[in-house]
């Protein structure tokens, strides 16, 4: 059971390129990524979305494993910039858990 | 009764370029019929509908001085009205032409078995030889239309309706059950994608009425009755009076609401607020007057001491007839209202719906608040009463994703610290529409998407609304949202209290909305001639697809009744009046209510309208003593087809002979199929003469689509007149060549 948390989102980030609200559910960024993230592409932007931030800490070794290759970012239907959105959660991580 | 038979009748077998002569052998068939009775000449011809074989026919029908004719074809659905066009072009009269399926009942239905399909297709011809035989010439029923229509409903569809007709020339009765215009549009507040108010539409619409003096409007008028038919309806109408006789103004009207001590839920506001029995549905309502409210009103006469009031309790509600040729109805449709517990609607108390919501956010100011709450996360929960997979409204009902979404755009806009979230099966928000999808993510939206089978549950938990659901985008894990207000997005159903379909018999759908003639072909045209349907009443619709269907109807309404005559199919139901001693079970069985009684030489009788029989049959059996009899299929008629059905088929076979003729006429034949061409097969010829193409590469030559192309190639083909190479081109396709 995870609880929406709205809010979330801006204490993540308030940089404009950040916009993982624009992803539309279609999945091609899973499909591309050419190292099979264990949580996809896809699910780390729904993540920061819904605000479920024990989950984005469950995951936190997906979120180091991008390559930042941009092959998704190059075929995303709606533009969302997926590789800058992972160095944005990158940098919450690392605030938030390794205290950097 | 004995009958003048046709001694010259003309029999067109056609082979459809091998849709009917690949399965049945016509030139078998056209030596099994030649010497029926009456038959003075057989033809089989490649494509008799094409023009060239049209004029052949014509010019063999005036030569030989044939009195009828007979064209073994597709079905006559396709072509009934092309040969009843010939028989005229010809000199006969249309009715003594009899058409004969072949293609869709016989040589497509029996592909696998052709020895029957032409034994079958023989049966058919003799039998629609015999029916001609006995065919009488017949006059099409001309009768006279008032340029006057009724339109029942003054939402924006029947507005707009009204203005188009009133334009073109024709009288006007626009008749609204309430007491003020504009319908459903009035409540939605800003409208996708312009912002637009609906009451500034409704406005906008009203005054453009108002301007034209040949458009009437009745309000509070209920439709009581209907007799007559096309051309000449009389419609009895019912006018609840408003009970203010003269003009009161704004100042008047606010004094009037003051003293009034009735009060009651506002059905304008979904029964957000009250309002009082001296009421408008909101400030700048049209007609400008308010209304009494009779059901609610106690005569205390508080309202009578207001000065200028200008009311009159006594006013008697008065029936009056409209005579009109066409009815055009737009009556709309209710939004769908959930049933007690579904999705907390009335058990939960911060459970409301869409429409509800839109009036909420229109009449708000300064500050969101509902059950003096304010409010912050609004959940919207999506398909309420649309796609239902248990429940009858299987529909989607096309405008709610987007009314959602705009009212979302809507409360961020005048509220910035709202929260929105979309809890939906799939978002349409098809064409244009997708805009607002777009825009709304960009605020910050956020959408999470549940299946049928496992809708989100609710539940109260101190002011909050928590809501439950299976995210589909998150791999159906579970989420929960919280929520001050729950917006369940309802969609359309048709009219709860509809009096009007009962009345005028209009045809109801198996999805309880009005029924049109066909879904695609005649959308705004019902069974009975001269009543229209348009806008929400036939099909959920938006305001934009309202506007579409109710032009299309004020279109085909102005054609009927403009020029002052209807002409109607002759072919219809006739009573013999010596026979019928009137039991009325015809009556009782008719859909149409074609039927009087009548009285005949001091005995009652049936008595048929010409102008609503259809022709259908159904009363036919149903008469006990057979006074009823179809023209064109009277008991005689049937009886000599059926025994020209039933008749023994032998073939006169000589296949050396046939064999030998071919050879021998063969440079003829194709110098005669050459001529009976359709223009794209000579083009296609002409197109070959250069060098061999691909079928795309001819069609782009002779500009035709490339299926027709397809369809008269491989026609040619199996005419000899094209062969293929053998060789493909670049693009993997067949080439094809003239056949020398």
């Amino acid at each position: 059971m995870s609880k929406l948390n709205p809010d979330f989102i801006l204490e993540f980030s308030t940089d404009e390129e950040f916009n993982p609200n624009a992803c539309i559910n279609c999945g091609t960024c899973s499909g591309l990524c050419p190292i099979g993230l264990d949580a996809l592409p896809r699910k780390l932007s729904r993540y920061i979305v819904l605000g479920l931030e024990d989950k984005i800490l469950e995951e936190k070794e997906s979120y180091f494993q991008c390559l930042l290759c941009k092959l998704c970012v190059e075929n995303c239907p709606t533009q969302v910039n997926i590789s800058s959105n992972v160095r944005t959660a990158r940098n919450y991580i690392n605030r938030k858990i390794y205290k950097i | 009764m004995k009958k003048d038979l046709k001694q010259k009748i003309g029999v067109y077998i056609c082979e459809c370029g091998g849709n009917i002569s690949d399965y049945v052998d016509v030139e078998k068939v056209a030596k099994a019929v030649e010497n029926e009775p009456g038959v003075y000449l057989v033809q089989t011809t490649m494509f008799t509908c094409s023009d060239s074989a049209q004029i052949e026919i014509i010019e063999g029908i005036k030569e030989n001085n044939l009195d009828s004719m007979v064209v073994a074809s597709c079905s006559p659905k396709l072509h009934l009205l092309t040969f009843r066009d010939v028989a005229k072009r010809a000199g006969l009269n249309q009715y003594n032409y009899v058409h004969a399926n072949i293609r869709e009942q016989c040589s497509w239905a029996h592909s696998d078995r052709t020895e029957e399909a032409t034994d079958k297709a023989v049966r058919l011809v003799r039998a629609a030889i015999a029916k001609v035989r006995l065919s009488e010439s017949l006059e099409t029923i001309e009768i006279e239309a008032k340029n006057v229509a009724a339109i029942v409903g003054a939402g924006v569809s029947g507005l707009r309706s009204a203005i188009d007709l009133a334009d073109q020339g024709t009288q006007v009765y626009l008749i609204e059950r309430d007491h003020f215009v504009g319908g459903r549009t009035a409540q939605w507040g800003k409208l996708f994608p312009t912002n637009e108010d609906g009451k500034e539409l409704v406005e906008r619409l009203y005054k453009q009425i108002k301007e034209r003096e040949n458009i009437t409007v009745f309000t509070g008028a209920d439709i009581q009755s209907l007799d007559g038919s096309v051309g000449d309806f009389k419609l009895g109408v019912k006018i609840s009076p408003r009970h203010i006789t003269g003009a009161c103004d704004e100042e008047t009207s606010d004094q009037l609401y003051k003293v009034c001590p009735q009060e009651t839920d506002d059905e304008f506001n979904f029964g957000l607020t009250k309002r009082k029995a001296i009421y408008k549905n909101y400030k700048n309502a049209y007609p400008e007057n308010p209304v009494v409210d009779m059901d609610l009103c106690d005569k205390c006469g508080e309202c009578l001491k207001v000065t200028n009031s200008n009311i009159n309790l006594e006013q008697e509600a008065e029936n009056i007839t409209l005579n009109v040729g066409a009815i055009l109805l737009n009556t709309g449709f209710d939004p769908y209202e959930p049933k007690d517990g579904e999705f907390g609607y009335k058990t939960i108390d911060n459970v409301i719906t869409l429409p509800q919501f839109r009036r909420l956010l229109d009449m708000s100011n300064g500050s969101l608040e509902y059950n003096g709450k304010s409010i912050r996360d609004i959940a919207y929960i999506y398909c309420v009463g649309s796609r239902q997979p248990d429940g009858e409204n299987k529909h989607c009902s096309r405008y709610c994703c987007t009314s959602a979404i705009q009212s979302a755009l809507n409360v961020k806009s005048k509220y910035s610290d709202v929260r929105n979230f979309h809890i939906n099966r799939g978002i349409r928000t098809y064409g244009k529409q997708e805009t607002c999808y777009v825009d709304s993510t960009k605020q910050g939206d956020v959408y999470l998407q549940f299946f049928e089978k496992s809708f989100p549950t609710l539940e109260k938990i101190g002011d909050k609304t928590i809501i439950t659901l299976n995210d589909a985008l998150t791999d159906n894990e579970t989420m929960e949202v919280s929520a001050d207000l729950v917006v369940l997005v309802t969609g359309m159903v048709p009219r709860k209290e509809d009096t009007v379909a009962g009345i005028l018999k209009v045809p109801i759908g198996s999805d309880k909305f009005y029924n049109e003639i066909h879904t695609k072909l005649r959308p705004v045209e019902t069974v009975i001639d001269g009543i229209f349907i348009a806008g929400a009443c036939q099909s959920p619709k938006n305001i934009r697809a309202t506007m579409a269907s109710t032009l299309s109807a004020t279109a085909k309404a102005n054609s009927l009744i403009s020029t002052g005559k209807i002409e109607l199919e002759p072919i219809i139901a006739t009573i013999d009046t010596n026979l019928c001693e009137w039991c009325g079970k015809c009556d009782e069985l008719c859909s149409y209510n074609a039927f009087e009684k009548v009285e005949i030489d001091g005995k009652m009788v049936a008595q048929v309208n010409k102008a609503i029989c259809k022709g259908c049959g159904a009363c036919a059996p149903i008469c006990e003593v057979n006074a009823i009899n179809i023209i064109g299929s009277s008991d005689e008629e049937v009886e000599v087809m059926i025994d020209a059905f039933v008749k023994d088929v032998q073939f006169i076979e000589d296949h050396k002979a046939k064999e030998a003729e071919k050879t021998v006429g063969k440079t003829d034949d194709t110098e005669k199929l050459k001529k009976a061409l359709p223009e794209i097969g000579k083009k296609i010829l002409q197109s070959l003469e250069s060098e061999a193409k691909s079928v795309p590469e001819i069609a782009a030559d002779i500009q035709h689509p490339a299926d027709d192309v397809l369809y008269y190639l491989m026609s040619l083909r199996k005419y000899g007149f094209v062969k293929e190479t053998g060789e493909i081109n670049d693009d993997e396709y067949y080439l094809y060549e003239l056949k020398q």
